[in-house]
């Protein structure tokens, strides 16, 4: 049986009187693909962002690799956010003005350690050998989306966290990045993905299921 | 990485870092141009202020104990005792020597004019522009026309090295009818001596007592009282430093002060400093300075830089709030870069060093300019003021800059408080 990488007890975020998540009890061990679906304002956002150390919970518990993030400060929170989780945007929140290979190397310069070597090596992993030297803007959405899955890849983190990774692609870039998750996968990585697409939901060994803030389902 | 971040996104929105520059330049030419200047107004003041006057009198020291009663001098040796005309160019072998302006040596006699009734007549002989030589073979011009520029003529000055050229006072010259080119006939009025023939070369104005007499070349009042190589006082101009704490001390006398205040005050060109050195050049002379003009030296300069230290902190305050008004759109159109830093594990305060560096940047080039800036500035205010070019002080380079960079982060330093409050989790998403 493999560890527990990701454990939510009753998790609960409240922003005054509307609850998005109300009493969440999850698990994802390691080298587990989970997708998490649910229709709009069913609160899978919040979720990520709380999965993610972007955000707080009111109540419950969110442990992640073994430490109980509810009892941390902010600057711990920080700390764990930069050593634990590789994340991957839908809108891929790459920095303007640097390159493809800056990019990257920004996520292991707050991770502490840069290495230009090992940067490219991940780049090329993503098929992008030949644009190390480009800036968001001469990049296609697909390639962009590589980049910043390369830049969740960097620091070896203990869970990748994906928000709707191909919401923002054509067909074809779709295809690609959903076989670099499948590839991920057989890797052995621990994937939680949020997304409203089935398909790529298919892939993945389970899915929970949320709707009004609580999960509805758990499936295989 | 933290400068090659610096580097490329110091290049964006160049735009707004313009305006920020140039709000620093701005800030930095002003302030530039208000130091240098602050620096070398009391120079300059010193310099101007010598238009109205000396600013020392130097007199025999038995003359020293003042007895002036309504108005009256009542000192019996007033007019007997003398100076030795030769010890005056002693004045210019002081350790303060190059500050010496100027002198003109005073000896006033009684004289009576032959005809028009005999009217009696002081005769007052001095430099008008002499040229006296010291320390040797040094030359150097002084007289009332160099200390005294307001003294005004109508008609001709006379020549220092003749003795039958006078001026006449414009109160005498009214009293008699004088006028230029009259001759007169003048002998000394306390002892029968032999009669000078002299021309009115031109009609003084002063405003002082000179109007009530004839003003005359040194050699001929000496020549005609029989008072050879002796005169009675010496107006000094003296360039100085403003008063301040301890010139003020000072002037209880040079005992008041320990020796470290002594050797500071000794070396530093205060009217009274100098004043004490004439008296140990000349010892049989007393200097007095004229406090009324060494006085409102230090109180116009001070004023002066008042002003400038307020125009100063108001450009700094302004350049301050434009810097800050810039920076908070910055941060708000950044603020999804900002998110993303944070969502990848930058501490708030390393996003705070990114962006408190580059405001610096732009502080340090806007300083730069703004230092050549300022200093062209001080020139064109040194020449529309004083009439002449500034000095400029390189201290003022580094000062500046300091200030320029201290301003920016200054003015950077509260909206960027505003990183704080950003979440990533709501700029990542678009709510912010």
């Amino acid at each position: 049986m493999q560890k527990i990488v990701l454990e939510t007890v009753g998790l609960t975020k409240r922003f005054g009187n509307v609850t998005p998540l109300d009493g969440i009890d999850m698990q994802v061990r390691e080298g587990e693909w989970v997708a998490i679906m649910g229709p709009s304002g069913s609160g899978k956002t919040t979720m990520l962002n709380i999965l993610s150390c972007l955000d707080t919970l009111s109540e419950g518990k969110y442990i992640l690799d073994g430490i109980d993030t509810s009892q941390v400060s902010e600057k711990e929170r920080v700390v764990v956010r930069r050593e634990k989780i590789g994340l991957v945007f839908q809108q891929f929140h790459l920095v303007p003005y640097l390159t493809a290979l800056e990019n990257v190397m920004l996520a292991q310069y707050y991770h502490g350690m840069i290495d230009r070597d090992d940067a490219i090596e991940v780049l090329n992993r993503v098929g992008l050998s030949h644009r190390y030297d480009h800036l968001p803007s001469q990049l296609s959405g697909g390639e962009q989306q590589r980049v910043c899955i390369a830049r969740a890849l960097i620091n070896q983190p203990a869970i990748i966290l994906a928000d709707e990774p191909t919401g923002n692609l054509d067909e074809s870039n779709e295809q690609i990045i959903l076989d670099f998750f499948k590839e991920l996968h057989a890797e052995g990585r621990t994937i939680v993905l949020v997304t409203h697409n089935p398909e790529l939901a298919e892939f993945a060994d389970r899915t929970v299921r949320l709707h009004h803030g609580k999960v509805v389902q758990h499936a295989a | 990485m933290f400068l090659l971040m610096l580097r490329q996104s110091f290049f964006r929105g160049r735009r707004r870092k313009l305006l920020a520059t140039s709000t620093i330049i701005l800030a930095a030419s002003l302030i530039t141009a208000l130091m240098t200047i602050s620096i070398d107004v009391g120079d300059k003041m010193s310099r101007e202020m010598k238009s109205y006057g000396a600013n020392l009198n130097l007199v025999p020291k038995s003359e020293n104990l003042p007895l002036e009663i309504g108005g009256v001098d009542y000192n019996p040796l007033k007019g007997e005792v003398f100076l030795e005309e030769q010890d005056l160019g002693k004045m210019k072998e002081i350790f303060w020597h190059n500050n010496i302006a100027g002198y003109a040596p005073f000896l006033k006699v009684p004289a009576k004019l032959e005809g028009e009734g005999g009217a009696a007549v002081p005769l007052v002989g001095t430099y008008f522009s002499r040229l006296v030589k010291f320390a040797g073979n040094e030359e150097f011009r002084t007289g009332v026309r160099e200390i005294n520029p307001f003294w005004q003529v109508k008609g001709n000055w006379p020549d220092d090295g003749r003795t039958d050229q006078v001026l006449a006072g414009a109160t005498l010259a009214h009293k008699l009818g004088l006028k230029a080119g009259d001759r007169l006939t003048v002998r000394y009025a306390l002892a029968p001596t032999q009669p000078e023939a002299v021309t009115v070369t031109g009609i003084l104005t002063t405003g002082g007592a000179e109007e009530a007499a004839l003003v005359a070349p040194l050699a001929l009042a000496q020549r005609i009282s029989g008072h050879t190589g002796k005169v009675q006082s010496a107006s000094v101009s003296a360039l100085t430093v403003p008063e301040d704490r301890l010139s003020r001390k000072a002037r209880r006398g040079a005992d008041s002060l320990d020796s470290l205040e002594y050797d500071r005050w000794y070396c530093t060109a205060y009217v009274s400093s100098i004043a004490h050195q004439l008296e140990e050049a000349i010892p049989s002379a007393a200097a007095r300075p004229i406090w009324q003009v060494a006085a409102s030296e230090g109180t116009v300069v001070n004023k002066i830089q008042l002003l400038m230290v307020v125009v100063t902190i108001a450009a700094f305050i302004a350049s301050g709030l434009g810097i800050s008004s810039l920076m908070v759109t910055t941060i708000m159109e950044r603020s999804r870069e900002i998110g993303l830093m944070k969502a990848l594990g930058a501490a708030d305060w390393e996003v705070y060093l990114l962006f408190l560096s580059e405001s610096a940047l732009v502080g340090l080039i806007g300083g730069l300019i703004g230092c050549g800036a300022g200093a062209l500035l001080a020139q064109l205010i040194g020449l529309s003021i004083f009439g002449s070019t500034v000095s400029f002080h390189p201290i003022v380079i580094p000062v500046n800059v300091v200030i320029s960079i201290l301003i920016a982060l200054a003015g950077s330093l509260v909206p960027s408080r505003l990183i704080t409050r950003l979440f990533p989790a709501e700029v990542l998403h678009g709510r912010k």
